[in-house]
């Protein structure tokens, strides 16, 4: 808060003041008063006034001064009101009560929507438990009943139970700490769970894998890890059009980190779709042209790693194909 | 034979399970009364316990323990919460095995034939003989009529697939499908050289007849 400032807001008050002043110094020229007096009567008159003034502007300005510092230090701003100190003066009294009641409420109304976040998370993960029998009565009576119609649902319900899947990790993506288990990892095991589940596809679209060069343990957790990973995989996958497909996985042991790639040689993303891809119902070009994108997938991926402290980056070229790494940082100390 | 009591509430599933399993050599029981399900099951004496954890009057954490408490029976565990904690929970109250709904058909079978085979030593499965034809998984050997020879680790999938399948076409994506579920990640033109290796050794211990091939059909041993 600046002097001018505060000067400018007062000057009515002043102004006022200022008149009277003038209009009471001419009907004392006017009835003759010495002019010593009129000069005296200034001093009495103003210098109270400006004292006070002064006083009270000092008094506002290390309270609102107070605030601000507050605030700009302060990491979670609607906290303020917890934070500021009663102020002596009326109209920061004032304002302390309003903060302090605005503040409460909204308290309350975070907490309404977070309840209702929340219900609504432990009801989407019932469901999908829920779901998962009769999926797994659907795939019993496939089984027990090979022919080549049940074979294409049998596929069909593979991709849904992907879809569920990733019902389950957007749900569970918002709030991480109390779902995951950081375990010891090998990431080779983790690979070949994930080709093992996309088997399908690959035999189908006769695309070959190579994955002789991952290796390494990692500390994370592998239900996530699977996830992610799936989706990668699932990925390049969908994006292989012509013959001669190929996946390629290695990993590469570094000093701090051990970076996982994941190459194939699919349709690729165009220059200006690649800085998006991580976003949120983002489809590309590719995603519409060849498959049916929902731009959920890559999303959650980056959402998941972030939360895992993993590192996710993606390249690519057009017609050449897609490049993806997947970066696990290790500490010096051996756990 | 063994005998495997599948605890399970949802009868599709109990049903579709006892087929599936009789379909491949096990006798099964599938109790329903859940009021006595401990007493139910182990009337049946059986070998192997496949146990649902979401159950109606105790679930499946309950019985694993009471279980636990009378009989040493392998139980594996199904269920279709997928987390960790559910794992260790079921590991710590004396499961032998884990695996979450909706399994994979043939995951489940491996999953029991490995806990049977740990529970009774050495299994028969080990040796598995076509005609005069014997093939050793344990060491990854076959022996034709005294001659004995070394297959690798794709020629000795494909051939016990195969000789399991005795007398039926095994179409390529089919035998494509078993070595990628034994994590063997085969293209095409790698399989074709495998059967071709497979076939050259099969005649070298001199085996004649051997792997026939059905042309847009597949591959099969008569």
């Amino acid at each position: 808060m600046k002097l001018t400032d505060y000067l400018k807001d007062k000057v009515s008050f002043l102004l006022i003041n200022f008149m009277l002043f003038i209009v009471i110094c001419g009907i004392m020229l006017l009835i003759e008063v010495a002019p010593g007096i009129i000069v005296l009567i200034l001093g009495i008159w103003f210098i109270p006034l400006l004292v006070y003034m002064f006083m009270e502007y000092s008094k506002q300005k290390s309270f609102y001064d107070d605030i601000d510092g507050i605030l700009g230090s302060l990491d979670k701003k609607y906290l303020l009101a917890e934070i500021i100190e009663e102020p002596e003066f009326i109209e920061g009294r004032f304002v302390y009560d309003l903060l302090k009641s605005a503040n409460k409420d909204m308290h309350e109304n975070v907490k309404k929507y977070r309840d209702m976040q929340s219900e609504y998370r432990e009801y989407i993960e019932t469901w999908v438990h829920q779901i998962k029998t009769p999926i797994a009565s659907t795939r019993l009576i496939i089984e027990n009943n090979p022919s080549e119609i049940n074979k294409n649902i049998n596929y069909e319900i593979k991709k849904i139970e992907e879809y569920i899947e990733q019902v389950l990790y957007y749900s569970r993506s918002n709030n991480v700490s109390r779902d995951y288990i950081i375990k010891e990892v090998s990431l080779a095991d983790v690979v070949r769970n994930v080709i093992r589940k996309n088997s399908r596809d690959f035999i189908n679209k006769r695309i070959s894998v190579d994955i002789e060069a991952v290796q390494g343990t990692v500390y994370s957790d592998v239900k996530w890890l699977e996830f992610i990973l799936n989706q990668i995989i699932g990925n390049s996958v969908k994006y292989i059009s012509d013959k001669e497909g190929w996946v390629r996985i290695y990993s590469i042991q570094n000093d701090h980190n051990i970076v996982l790639t994941i190459e194939d040689n699919g349709v690729g993303i165009t220059e200006k779709d690649i800085t998006r891809v991580f976003e949120k119902g983002f489809t590309g070009e590719s995603g519409r042209r060849f498959e049916k994108s929902t731009g959920i997938g890559l999303y959650l991926c980056k959402k998941l790693c972030d939360q895992l402290g993993l590192g996710l980056t993606l390249t690519s070229e057009l017609g050449k194909g897609t490049k993806v790494t997947v970066i696990f940082p290790m500490g010096n100390t051996d756990l | 034979m063994a005998k495997i009591v599948i605890i399970e509430d949802t009868q599709t599933i109990r049903d579709e399970l006892k087929t599936f399993l009789s379909r491949y050599g096990y006798e099964v029981a599938a109790p329903a009364d859940f009021e006595n399900i401990i007493e139910e099951s182990l009337k049946e004496e059986p070998d192997l316990i496949l146990l649902d954890l979401n159950l109606p009057v105790f679930d499946g954490y309950y019985i694993c323990r009471e279980i636990r408490k009378i009989s040493d029976v392998p139980i594996i565990v199904v269920t279709s919460r997928d987390n960790e904690m559910d794992e260790l929970m079921s590991m710590n109250l004396g499961a032998d095995d884990f695996i979450t709904k909706p399994y994979n058909t043939q995951i489940l079978l491996a999953r029991i034939e490995s806990v049977l085979r740990r529970m009774h030593g050495t299994n028969a499965q080990d040796l598995i003989s076509y005609n005069d034809l014997k093939l050793n998984l344990y060491n990854g050997s076959i022996t034709y009529k005294g001659i004995t020879a070394e297959l690798t680790k794709n020629e000795l999938k494909i051939l016990s697939c195969l000789i399991k399948n005795k007398g039926k076409i095994v179409s390529r994506d089919d035998l494509m499908d078993f070595m990628w579920n034994s994590d063997i990640f085969v293209d095409d033109n790698n399989l074709s050289v495998n059967v071709t290796r497979l076939r050259k050794k099969l005649e070298e211990v001199g085996m004649k007849e051997n792997i026939e091939t059905r042309r847009g059909l597949g591959y099969i041993l008569p």
